[in-house]
């Protein structure tokens, strides 16, 4: 009777745990994988510690994300707890307006804050970099101080601070010695709470920070879309030390209450010593001077460089390389005009085109590349760009489909892209979830261009797509097809040609094919923008990065084929052999993206909202 | 006596509200100076200027002969002692006393030697340790007298400190502040709205009312010769009887002339007369000057508080004796009894 009793108020507890704890629980299993996968656990291993170590980007951030979370910390509290008691000796109607303008920041989606300090700091001109994100980050977090230290400060007797005056305090000591003992669970709340805002913040950091600054959330975000397990390690060395600090801090005060029946006051005070400490070294290394040699900025997708190469360039050049990345074209455009100064962008084809367009990139200087002698040609000189004056090619691929061997007979492959329309199929496609993607699948599939610009057609293709959907029921995924696909969870799925490539490598029952109806190829290139000071350097660093050894590195690491011939052959035969997606197909039927007009754009993203809304 | 304390002209505003007009006191060393009056009066914000939390907005305050204008508290020779205590909560009984000394960096063992006598002199020896809220109230407030008193200051306010205690305790406080004011023999300036509070402690009473001193002198001074109506409603039980100044010795009342022992008013003028209760004598009916109807009888514990009704007016009389409702009786007075003062609106 009691033991059923003692099970069942276990139970819930347990389910909630498990419920609460779960997902930590198998991050932190994965971490310790041998395979890149994620969902595929082949043995442990702790090569991903070892590669966030290697990773100086991901250290760097680190750091970055720290240090500002300490100071940010340090300085919004004392900020917050005078505004407070200033606040509580103030007349009613500014206690009042205060306290609601207060309350703004909390209740703004951090989006708004995140744009107005984004204007606001290019309005005043103020570089964006550590400072700028230190400053954004002790303005979001001093409102949860006072939040937290006002209603202590408002339950404090009035007379308490005039009976330590009266008694010989000076304002200063009343503060120090009575009135912040008095505040205090209140100050640490606020403190702590400050604390986690500042550490895990993504929104605000990513639009007010540049210059090659950081923090954890940044760099996780933008190499989400190629997610590494060094991530998990990352996310389960910061789950240990958040761990050790809570035991410390659960235990501690009980064994020394043990011990010496108070807490001693050197504990306090070794306490305080400790973090006075981290601050002041935090603050002192966040400041360490820039040298004076040249410096180059750049900015790539996440996850898409081989960085050793980014650091040997470093010491053979005598330069530092401020390496930012971002997530999409789309996000990069909008840093871009949000005032940041980047000197080497990589880009895709159709924001190439746009960039030029826009008149915001310049020519490079094919003198200072002779390393571009190994380029495939068939890839360049495209539309936007005729003689092929302001862009470098560095990765390059097709879009096909990934099929599985047991399940898709030759004569299936005969039909195309119609494929995806086979009864065979039904329930068992992975659909890519872009808008472009899909649209350009319906449009090849119908035998008009992926670039078309009449309605005609392009509703055409949304007629497709729909009827496709209702027939098919295909699942719209995005990357997450990736791992799917090692797994064999369906038999087709629209994917990448480099995602392919590393697809097949995991599973040997899957082929690759690209229907003859013609498909999309892409290019992403380095492009110099016209605000870069130092022209000479930039195209010496896309010459380094696009050399035979050091694209070979690149493809190596990426996955993704790279358009030096060489270096392709190369990885061709050492680390793809036989890997029919590690091509690309530039034939007459094949396209690459330009870029949209407007109306175009508009016309396709509710035809593509449609296709998804049932 | 030397002058410790001396307010010249204080007038105080607060956002245009006038609390206090024009005052002129004095506090003399050693006394135990009591500041009456009903709330609101400007009492606690004449206390509060003193400590330095306030700052006149007419007038001088001279502290030993020199101007203490913009002095802050902490650097006056005051301490306080507050109406709810404002004892430090965080602290426990030894390191409250103690606050004021480790300030003014006094050695470890002065301050163990003082606080430990301040301890016993508030009977609150052994209660080192203990914190703050395990305290009653009694108890807290001896430990913000022991804070102020550590400090050794050349004055002592407080602010209706008894305030907060019950009846029983309050008393037992009363002759306890008083003996410790005694055995240290420094100046108190105290606030009270009580006036048997202030009449048992004090040297000098202070009746304030609306931010001006209404009259100054001895607690018998007070209670016998109140100078004006509202000393003599406030400072105890009175009956008071618009009345005619006959002349030097003689005045005029309910259509019966009394000899009196007040002089100096003009002949004829109307004045005020003071009867306290116990003061008149009620006699057998054909025995006195004045003769009325017993209408009322309450027990008040010590004495009985009877209402006796005339053709004119009702007197209230305390006396010891019992008398039937419904009982006719003559009253009368001696001239020592009757106290003669200006009439109201004019001191």
């Amino acid at each position: 009777m009691s033991k059923s009793r003692r099970i069942n108020r276990i139970i819930p507890i347990a389910l909630c745990l498990i419920f609460l704890y779960m997902p930590i629980i198998v991050m932190a299993f994965f971490s310790f994988n041998k395979a890149k996968s994620l969902t595929h656990y082949t043995g442990f291993s702790t090569k991903w510690y070892g590669a966030m170590f290697a990773n100086s980007q991901l250290l760097n951030a680190i750091f970055v994300s720290v240090s500002v979370a300490l100071i940010a910390t340090l300085v919004s509290t004392v900020l917050g707890t005078i505004t407070a008691v200033a606040l509580s000796k103030s007349k009613r109607l500014i206690k009042f307006t205060v306290q609601q303008i207060n309350n703004l920041p909390i209740m703004n989606p951090e989006i708004v804050t995140a744009i107005a300090l984004m204007i606001f700091f290019s309005f005043i001109s103020f570089n964006k970099g550590y400072m700028t994100m230190l400053l954004a980050h002790i303005a979001f977090c001093t409102p949860y101080v006072i939040t937290n230290v006002y209603p202590k400060v408002k339950a404090l007797d009035p007379n308490l601070a005039e009976a330590a005056m009266d008694l010989g305090a000076t304002p200063g000591e009343t503060l120090l010695r009575v009135l912040i003992p008095e505040i205090r669970p209140g100050i640490i709340a606020g403190a702590l709470i400050a604390f986690t805002m500042s550490f895990d913040d993504f929104i605000i950091s990513y639009f007010v920070s540049g210059n090659g600054v950081e923090n954890i959330s940044i760099v996780v975000y933008n190499m989400s879309k190629r997610m590494n397990p060094s991530i998990y390690a990352l996310s389960t060395v910061i789950l240990v030390c958040i761990m050790i600090v809570l035991l410390i801090g659960t235990f501690m005060p009980y064994i020394l209450y043990k011990k010496y029946g108070k807490i001693p006051r050197f504990v306090t005070r070794l306490g305080y010593i400790g973090l006075a400490l981290l601050v002041i070294i935090a603050g002192f290394t966040s400041f360490r001077a820039n040298t004076a040699k040249q410096v180059l900025k750049v900015f790539n997708a996440g996850e898409y460089a081989d960085m050793e190469v980014v650091a040997s360039f470093e010491r053979e050049y005598n330069c530092r390389v401020i390496y930012e990345t971002f997530d999409s074209n789309e996000s990069m455009y909008t840093k871009l005009m949000g005032g940041n100064d980047y000197d080497v962008i990589v880009p895709s084809d159709y924001m190439i085109a746009r960039l030029i367009k826009e008149d915001l990139v310049v020519k490079l200087d094919w003198d200072l590349i002779p390393n571009a002698k190994s380029l495939d040609t068939s890839i360049m000189y495209q539309d936007f760009d005729p003689k092929n004056d302001y862009w470098c090619p560095y990765f390059c691929g097709n879009v096909g489909i990934v099929y599985d061997k047991r399940n898709v007979t030759k004569k299936d492959l005969k039909d195309g892209w119609n494929i995806l329309k086979n009864p065979k199929f039904k329930g068992d496609i992975y659909m890519y979830d872009s808008e472009r993607d899909s649209m350009m699948v319906a449009l090849k599939a119908l035998g008009y261009s992926m670039n078309t610009t009449k309605p005609k057609e392009i509703k055409a293709a949304y007629d497709w797509l729909v009827d496709q959907r209702n027939t098919m029921k295909p699942t719209y995924a995005g990357d997450d097809s990736i791992d799917a696909m090692k797994s064999g969870n369906k038999s087709l799925c629209v994917m990448y040609s480099g995602d392919a490539c590393a697809v097949m490598d995991e599973n040997d029952n899957l082929g690759f094919f690209m229907p003859d109806e013609g498909t999309n190829y892409w290019v992403d290139g380095f492009v110099v923008t016209k605000t870069c000071e130092n022209q000479t350097l930039a195209n010496e660093f896309i010459n380094y990065m696009i050399s035979d050894e050091n694209a070979y590195l690149h493809t190596v690491e990426v996955g993704y084929l790279t358009p030096n011939l060489n270096a392709a052959a190369k990885a061709r035969k050492n680390d793809f052999p036989g890997n029919i997606a590690y091509e690309i197909r530039v034939d007459k039927n094949d396209e690459s993206f330009d870029y949209q007009d407007n109306e175009t754009k508009a016309l396709f993203s509710s035809y593509w909202t449609k296709v998804k809304a049932k | 006596m030397k002058k410790i304390f001396e307010l010249d002209n204080l007038s105080k505003e607060f956002d245009g509200q006038v609390v206090l007009k024009g005052i002129h006191l004095d506090v003399y060393e050693n006394e135990f100076m009591t500041l009456l009056g009903p709330s609101g009066c400007g009492k606690t914000t004449t206390l509060r200027i003193m400590a330095g939390f306030e700052e006149p907005s007419e007038g001088k305050v001279l502290f030993d002969g020199i101007d203490i204008a913009g002095v802050p508290p902490y650097k006056r020779e005051v301490n306080t002692v507050f109406q709810k205590y404002a004892l430090f909560p965080n602290m426990n009984v030894y390191d409250n006393i103690a606050f004021g000394l480790k300030i003014k960096k006094t050695a470890a063992p002065v301050i163990k030697e003082k606080v430990t006598r301040m301890l016993e002199l508030v009977n609150l020896a052994g209660y080192e340790e203990r914190n703050i809220r395990q305290l009653s109230g009694g108890q807290q407030q001896r430990v913000a007298i022991a804070r102020a008193l550590v400090n050794e200051p050349k004055v002592l306010l407080l602010d209706e400190p008894l305030g907060a205690l019950d009846l029983k305790l309050r008393k037992t406080m009363q002759i306890e502040l008083k003996s410790i004011q005694k055995e240290v023999g420094i100046t108190f300036v105290y606030v009270t709205h009580d006036q048997e509070e202030a009449l048992t402690m004090s040297d000098t009473i202070v009746v304030m009312n609306d931010g001006i001193i209404q009259q100054i002198g001895s607690p018998t001074d007070i209670y016998n010769e109140p100078e004006n109506r509202f000393v003599a409603q406030f400072i105890g039980e009175s009956n008071i009887i618009e009345g005619t100044f006959v002349k030097d010795f003689l005045v005029a009342f309910d259509n019966v002339e009394f000899e009196c022992v007040d002089k100096g008013f003009e002949d004829g003028q109307d004045v005020d007369i003071v009867l306290r209760p116990e003061d008149i004598k009620i006699l057998p009916s054909g025995e006195g000057r004045i003769s009325g109807v017993v209408t009322s009888i309450i027990f008040k514990g010590v004495h009985y508080e009877i209402i006796v009704k005339t053709d004119i007016r009702e007197y209230k009389i305390h006396t010891t004796a019992y008398y039937e409702p419904g009982l006719e009786v003559d009253l009368d007075l001696t001239p020592d009894d009757i106290h003669v003062m200006e009439p109201m609106g004019t001191y």
